[in-house]
């Protein structure tokens, strides 16, 4: 396929990021913004290491990946920088190939280069994903998962979407969340329609199927976790486990870990229900989002990454990091954006306090916890807010449509 | 003294059912050594033998049990031994860092800083090991006035190989090892006059006179151990032992290492224990001859001044025991560098300027001109996560991962109620003559959640000491004629990152405000109808 100039270009910047030896690399493994227990690199590499000395690597209650991860790492290949840049690419250029499945571009044809370099330059030289990616974060590879899924689903391809879905969810279970944006991709099109709602219009009956054939491939992953482990269940308590009852409260732009550091030990179950229930299936958020905006399904898969990227009980600034990289293959709802001076400027707020706060709290010992934890709910009302922009943006421009529709 | 001997011997005559059969032996000892940097060691022991007696098989916990009847043996140590079906038992509590390097080696191997308690037990499907674990620790708690109670699963291992079976293994079922320590334990006045009443004399008579808790508590370091011990052929053996380094230079107003047992203890023998069959003062006289000792005449073997105290000697009690140094004005230390007496120095840090990370980094020098092969074993809290794959074996700031050996590492494991117990890392060391091989992992600190803190949560956490263990001359022929028993490294104060312990409910509200902030927004765009209104003008 072409590629604009520019993917090629920032693709071998990225590659050579991987390669060179890096000051400061070891700082960013250990930055809790940008990795967290479930995809730290530090823990991936103890995991590899307790497997090789024929010890269970989930007993010690300190690895959580998923043992998918474990398998590739220990026998296809070792943890190199170079696939944290591959998956990079292979991200970029899935962005860009479900931009051009949503403006019903052929790829031969290399029109509007100018917006796909864009598209390209967001999301390779977005910080908050490059910077957890040179930090060797496991969540890279969640944020291509669902690119790729949603890539393949706007291009039509069944099988390969629910597959990359079927491997996200794996990874991390409460990308579940896109599974119903996904189908209605699949059974509807990729195609913008913010600008003239419409009832759902779509073959519904297909998606009983459709979800049956994403279950066969997840089982066939939990099937093949377990295989691997050695037919022993301990991974799923704590790799999914860990998003449930969050045993490790190591500090994250998040709003759970303080709340449950702080939370009186009787109270803990009943609130770790009420997070886990708003965050996932009954989300406030959930059906909403995919009913008000069925006539244009990718928008809300969209959305529910933005969701995401707010309430994830491990937050990395991964997470926001795709959410606000995907904001680029919507260039119909910028004219719309509710506040977007504010978003930047909340965001910008949390990406300087952050760091700054962790390192007072933690490595000088002059600011608390507290600081911290008033940085982490200034990204959490960034993440909000990004979210009520882009909410507002998709609902009014139908009306602005229609306004002028009406004038003519 | 006669009229005491009487007593007793009358009393023996009282009791002839239990007389009959079983033979109750008692022995006190005190040991004292002065110390190259002036200090004075002392170690007191009291030894109470069973003859004859075996423990408890735990497979007849369930069945009514014999009837305890002792005369010498302390009756409420023997309840709990007994409850429990204990094999084996040895609790430490001690104070201050043992200076291997200027001390020698102890004359009690186990000067772990703070309580350490292991017992054997055997297995029986009756009340498991863990149950019995549990039941001991807090009776052990009570009778010592100990924090004892919260040596829980948090804090319980078996590392089998570093704390053997002292004694004979009985045969009736196989047995497991419990081992537990709590470095941050104040010993205390509170912990020494139970320690006395397990004695038979108390503190009334016999050496246990000495033990003044003013004296005792305020040595350089101090510790008290209880030791039991099954010997097939002798029986059970009780050993109460009490050490403590003195620091005569210091208290001294001419600042001299002289020393005699009233400036030691402020208290002297007024009279021996009847009831001991052996009861002996020991001197061990240091090297050189400028020395003087008082009284002058006692039993001399190889350099040892022996004072026998015991009620059927004719020795009478000496007042006072006293070591001087004529010739000498004040005590000079002796100047640096010193070579350390033990052949393997040990020194154990965690650094790292963060509260999360940090490296934890051992140093072991040989300072003999052999090979030395030893164990090493790191117990570590859960809170502290060893990054194995960081592990690093250097000499020289040369890696030599083949010197470490026989690696063995347990990561935590998950306990009841959502605990891990701690992580248990085992190798085998192989240090080459005169050289210091440096060991290095990277350990992460936890974040804990506020009620798991403790009150004083600003001081931080205390780390138990590595164990360093000789290897059983079997498996490891290269062990020279080195003897000893155990190295405990001082325990390790980490800081971990603290929560602000005044926010819950702030936290609580902020939060949820945030959570509900969003929802209302997104609520209320997603449920507004949107219409183009015309204003007429």
């Amino acid at each position: 396929m072409n590629t604009p100039p520019a993917f090629s270009f920032l693709v071998c910047l990225r590659l050579l990021l991987a390669v060179l030896p890096l000051p400061g690399q070891n700082l960013l493994k250990h930055d809790h913004q940008l990795s967290s227990p479930l995809t730290s690199n530090l823990r991936l590499k103890e995991g590899l290491w307790l497997l090789d000395n024929n010890i269970d690597p989930y007993t010690g209650g300190s690895f959580h990946h998923s043992p998918l991860l474990l398998s590739v790492f220990s026998t296809i290949v070792p943890p190199l920088p170079i696939i944290w840049a591959i998956s990079d690419a292979v991200g970029a250029w899935a962005l860009l190939r479900i931009w051009r499945a949503r403006q019903g571009l052929l790829s031969q044809k290399g029109t509007r280069s100018n917006v796909e370099n864009l598209i390209t330059s967001v999301y390779l030289l977005n910080p908050y994903l490059l910077l957890p990616s040179l930090a060797l974060s496991t969540s890279t590879f969640e944020n291509t998962l669902i690119l790729l899924a949603l890539m393949f689903a706007s291009q039509g391809k069944v099988s390969s979407a629910l597959l990359a879905i079927a491997f996200a969810v794996h990874l991390t279970p409460s990308s579940i969340l896109l599974l119903l944006p996904i189908f209605m991709v699949l059974v509807s099109s990729p195609v913008s329609h913010l600008a003239s709602p419409r009832p759902f219009h779509g073959n519904l009956k297909r998606i009983p199927f459709l979800f049956g054939e994403f279950t066969l491939y997840w089982l066939v992953l939990v099937g093949a976790a377990c295989i691997i482990t050695g037919g022993s269940w301990s991974w799923v308590r704590a790799s999914w486990g860990a998003t449930l009852t969050l045993p490790d409260l190591t500090p994250n732009p998040g709003p759970w870990w303080y709340f449950f550091t702080e939370m009186f030990d009787h109270f803990r179950p009943f609130f770790l229900m009420v997070f886990s229930v708003l965050r996932s299936t009954l989300s406030y958020t959930y059906y909403p989002i995919c009913i008000k905006f069925q006539h244009d399904p990718l928008y809300a898969a969209f959305l529910l990454t933005g969701v995401l990227g707010t309430f994830k009980a491990y937050l990395t600034l991964a997470d926001p990091g795709l959410f606000l990289s995907m904001i680029s293959i919507f260039p119909e709802v910028h004219g719309y954006l509710r506040h977007p001076i504010i978003t930047t400027l909340l965001h910008l707020h949390a990406a300087l306090l952050l760091p700054l706060q962790h390192v007072l709290w933690v490595s000088e010992g002059r600011g608390n916890a507290n600081f911290y934890y008033a940085a982490s709910l200034v990204m959490g009302m960034a993440g909000g807010a990004g979210l009520v922009d882009a909410c507002w943006a998709g609902m009014r421009i139908a009306v602005g449509m229609q306004k002028r529709l009406r004038k003519m | 003294m006669r009229r005491a001997s009487v007593w007793i011997f009358l009393a023996y005559l009282c009791t002839p059912s239990f007389a009959l059969y079983r033979e109750e032996i008692y022995k006190e000892d005190l040991r004292i050594q002065s110390l190259r940097d002036g200090r004075v060691s002392t170690t007191f022991s009291f030894v109470t033998v069973l003859e004859g007696a075996s423990p408890r098989n735990p497979k007849a916990l369930g069945q009514r049990d014999e009837s305890q009847h002792y005369a010498l043996f302390p009756l409420t140590l023997g309840q709990i031994l007994r409850e429990y079906a204990i094999t084996e038992l040895h609790l430490t509590l001690n104070a201050g860092k043992w200076n291997y390097d200027n001390w020698g080696h102890p004359h009690e191997a186990e000067v772990g800083t703070g309580a350490e308690l292991w017992a054997w037990m055997g297995a029986s499907e009756v009340t498991t090991v863990d149950e019995r674990w549990s039941g001991l620790r807090n009776a052990l708690s009570g009778l010592f006035c100990a924090s004892l109670g919260s040596l829980d699963s948090r804090r319980t291992l078996s590392p089998t190989v570093a704390f053997p079976l002292s004694g004979s293994t009985p045969t009736f079922s196989p047995h497991e090892l419990r081992h537990a320590s709590l470095p941050s334990e104040n010993v205390c006045t509170e912990n020494l006059t139970p320690f006395l009443k397990l004695l038979p004399c108390k503190s009334h008579a016999g050496l246990a006179a000495l033990l003044n808790p003013q004296k005792v508590f305020d040595a350089d370091w101090h510790g008290m151990g209880i030791h039991v011990i099954w010997k097939e052929d002798t029986g059970i053996e009780l050993k109460l032992s009490l050490q403590a380094v003195f620091n005569p230079v210091r208290t001294s107003p001419g600042k001299r290492r002289d020393w005699n047992l009233q400036s030691l203890f402020d208290r002297s023998i007024e009279r021996s224990c009847p009831v001991a069959s052996s009861s002996a003062i020991t001197v061990v006289l240091p090297e050189g001859k400028d020395h003087k000792i008082t009284p002058e005449n006692p039993a001399h073997v190889d350099g040892l001044a022996i004072y026998d105290l015991s009620s059927s000697s004719n020795f009478t009690i000496p007042s006072n025991i006293a070591m001087y140094w004529p010739s000498e004005h004040s005590f000079q230390y002796p100047l640096p560098p010193l070579t350390p007496i033990t052949p393997l120095s040990v020194k154990r840090t965690i650094h790292g300027t963060t509260q999360t990370r940090g490296v934890l980094s051992v140093s072991v020098t040989n300072n003999s001109p052999q090979e030395i092969s030893v164990g090493y074993l790191e117990m570590m809290p859960a809170l502290i996560t060893l990054w194995m794959h960081t592990l690093k074996v250097k000499i020289n700031s040369q890696i030599r991962s083949d010197l470490l050996s026989e690696l063995k590492y347990h990561p935590p494991s998950p306990q009841s109620n959502d605990r891990f117990s701690p992580s248990m890392l085992q190798a085998v060391l192989t240090i080459p003559p005169n050289a210091t091989l440096k060991i290095s992992m990277e350990v992460n600190k936890a974040f804990l959640k506020y009620t798991e803190h403790p009150p004083d949560a600003m001081r931080g956490w205390d780390l138990p000491g590595a164990v360093f263990f000789p290897l059983s001359q079997s498996s490891h022929n290269t062990s020279s004629s080195y003897d000893w028993e155990r190295i405990y490294t001082p325990a390790l104060l980490v800081d971990l990152p603290t929560p602000d312990f005044s926010m819950p409910y702030n936290v609580i509200i902020l939060s949820c405000t945030l959570m509900t902030l969003i929802f209302g927004s997104i609520f209320n765009l997603l449920t507004r109808k949107w219409v183009v209104m015309e204003i007429q003008e």
